[in-house]
């Protein structure tokens, strides 16, 4: 191989590259980083002026804050219980709505699509007092069950919008020899279109998983008490009239993001590619 | 033998479509639940004076004299203002960034899976940590980004970043274009690959420049995901919340308290549940209203999903 010399163009542009792929990581990763960095900070390293970049000395007293001055533990489990509620409710009766959409030939199909865009387009404060009054006469509030309902209601037209699209990819005629040899409708769902689409479903399951983990507004009102509250609701409650911990604060908001980032970056690809067909398809 | 094949499919269609009103139903009764009947119930409410302080009175009619208050009420300018000036800078500079970001992620170029994983990590993060994160950032005293800015002698004193209202609705913005900008360069760049590139190779066989083949040729052909992209970024971007609650709790003095921010207060901490449902139904309405400037797009959103 002959080595070509570059040209000045050449030259420019991949130092314009350079300049963009720094500035573009930079500012996208910075924040998070920083984050990362003080919550091993000490509190004279974290309070300096003006502010020291590296810890001066490591500590991991945050961390150890952030579990004993609330019961930090119970929330990580409850957002987990409900996410994954959330996840699993949503996955189900959002695939049996896009296969009878996306499948057969029923009436009123156009109305429930119209009502899947609606709750898309529609601001969460205008439903969230007479939620909030329903589950609080069903005595669903500060129980699993009422958060992770409403949740799911929010998160079903998303879920729906991407798996009607994995259900379309399938080609009708391994539905229909199934059909000729006597499988029942339910059948064939269950046996033959599920497993073809479960690749898509695991990329839906965790893009509902992230969406119920990170809701804030109906944990805040729905799920106010110790015993089922949430992360992103126990993180804002550390600072008091008086003071803001914020070692424990960072400390805290990383517990919540890590488990969040690192599946992100596992299934990078999946959810990237599982973005694009949902984001092509109008 | 051909009749009774017939009457064969004519039952399994049948069967079918009963199966898929079957299907449905979890999903109806749940959006029922929880979206039709509280929508019906918070317009029902807005024309009642009702208040947690006075709930053994119970609810009293009054027309259309909330919407009424709504009209003189001063705080509703000042949210509605804050709320429309965010929405619009904010999804503006989201759209003309996400668009440079993808167009240069559209090129074969290096390190590309480690763009698109760090891409991924501002949508990851749940927005009550990033107004958090931020929050700290822009402290006065010991904020690194007031720090940076001096250091670089960009300014001379430290920015009342969320102290001052003009400073904390840029503030505001700011942190949602950061955590909002990487997935609306995921979905134009979607729209790019749908695009041919012997389009753009054509184009400049016959002379044209890299900016006019991007005006001409591209931007039309990604008109359609752009519309999408750029609606959905709206209503999502309109009834912020969780952003001002955390980052600047409407502060200061209620300056940026967002629609959403206003309601909840109205609704949970003075108690007015006429009120407030007035408020969340005027919400509801301007929602409407944005999407009906984009009811083509709506409709052939409708129709590809079919």
């Amino acid at each position: 191989m002959v080595k070509t010399k570059k040209t000045p163009k050449q030259i420019l542009q991949s130092l314009f590259y350079i300049v963009f792929f720094i500035f573009f990581v930079g500012s996208i990763c910075f924040p998070f980083f920083w984050q990362l960095v003080n919550s091993f900070k000490t509190q004279v390293d974290l309070f300096s002026i003006p502010p020291v970049f590296f810890p001066t000395k490591w500590t991991l007293d945050n961390y150890k804050d952030v579990f004993t001055r609330q019961p930090f533990h119970l929330y990580l489990k409850n957002s987990f219980v409900i996410s994954f509620m959330v996840t699993v409710i949503c996955i189900t009766v959002g695939s049996l709505a896009s296969y009878a959409i996306s499948r057969t030939n029923i009436k009123g199909k156009k109305l429930f699509l119209l009502c899947l865009l609606t709750i898309t387009l529609l601001p969460p404060i205008t439903i969230i007092n007479p939620i909030y009054r329903l589950l609080k006469t069903m005595g669903l509030l500060n129980t699993y069950w009422g958060l992770t309902l409403a949740n799911t209601t929010v998160q079903l037209p998303m879920t729906v919008w991407f798996l009607q699209g994995f259900f379309q990819k399938i080609p009708r005629s391994l539905e229909e020899s199934a059909e000729i040899d006597g499988a029942s409708v339910f059948q064939v769902f269950y046996r033959i279109i599920m497993p073809l689409v479960a690749p898509g479903i695991f990329t839906v399951s965790i893009l509902t998983f992230i969406g119920a983990w990170n809701q804030y507004l109906f944990a805040q009102v729905l799920n106010p008490l110790k015993i089922r509250r949430t992360v992103t609701v126990g993180i804002t409650l550390y600072q008091t009239d008086y003071t803001v911990p914020w070692g424990t604060m960072t400390a805290a908001s990383i517990v919540i993001t890590v488990p969040l980032i690192i599946m992100v970056l596992i299934m990078q690809k999946r959810i990237v590619s599982g973005m694009l067909e949902g984001g092509i398809k109008e | 033998m051909a009749s009774s094949s017939m009457r064969w499919n004519m039952k399994k269609i049948k069967e079918k479509e009963k199966m898929g009103y079957i299907f449905l139903i979890p999903a109806a009764v749940l959006i029922s639940v929880f979206v039709i009947y509280p929508v019906i119930n918070t317009i029902y409410l807005s024309f009642f004076n009702l208040r947690i302080q006075t709930l053994t009175e119970g609810a009293k009619f009054i027309g259309i004299d909330n919407f009424k208050k709504i009209l003189s009420d001063q705080q509703f300018k000042t949210s509605l203002g804050f709320t429309l000036k965010f929405t619009i800078i904010a999804v503006f500079l989201e759209t003309i960034i996400g668009m440079i970001f993808a167009l240069i992620m559209d090129r074969a170029i290096r390190f590309q899976g480690f763009i698109r994983a760090a891409v991924l990590v501002p949508w990851a993060i749940p927005t009550i940590v990033s107004g958090l994160m931020w929050q700290f950032m822009y402290s006065p005293q010991y904020g690194i980004i007031n720090a940076i800015f001096i250091k670089l002698q960009f300014i001379k004193d430290a920015i009342p970043w969320l102290t001052d209202a003009y400073w904390a609705t840029t503030a505001t913005i700011i942190a949602d274009v950061w955590k909002t900008t990487p997935y609306m360069s995921l979905l134009i760049l979607a729209g790019l690959q749908t695009i041919p590139k012997q389009l753009n190779d054509a184009a400049s066989i016959d002379g044209a420049n890299k900016v006019q083949s991007f005006f001409f040729i591209t931007l039309p052909l990604l008109k359609p995901v752009l519309t999408v992209a750029i609606l959905f970024r709206v209503l999502a971007t309109f009834r912020i919340y969780d952003l001002v609650a955390v980052l600047t709790n409407g502060g200061p003095a209620n300056q940026t308290a967002s629609l959403s921010l206003y309601t909840i207060n109205t609704y949970f901490n003075f108690g007015n549940i006429g009120y407030g449902a007035a408020l969340a139904t005027m919400t509801f309405l301007i929602s409407l209203l944005i999407s009906f400037l984009f009811l083509n797009t709506l409709r052939s959103k409708l129709e590809g999903a079919e």
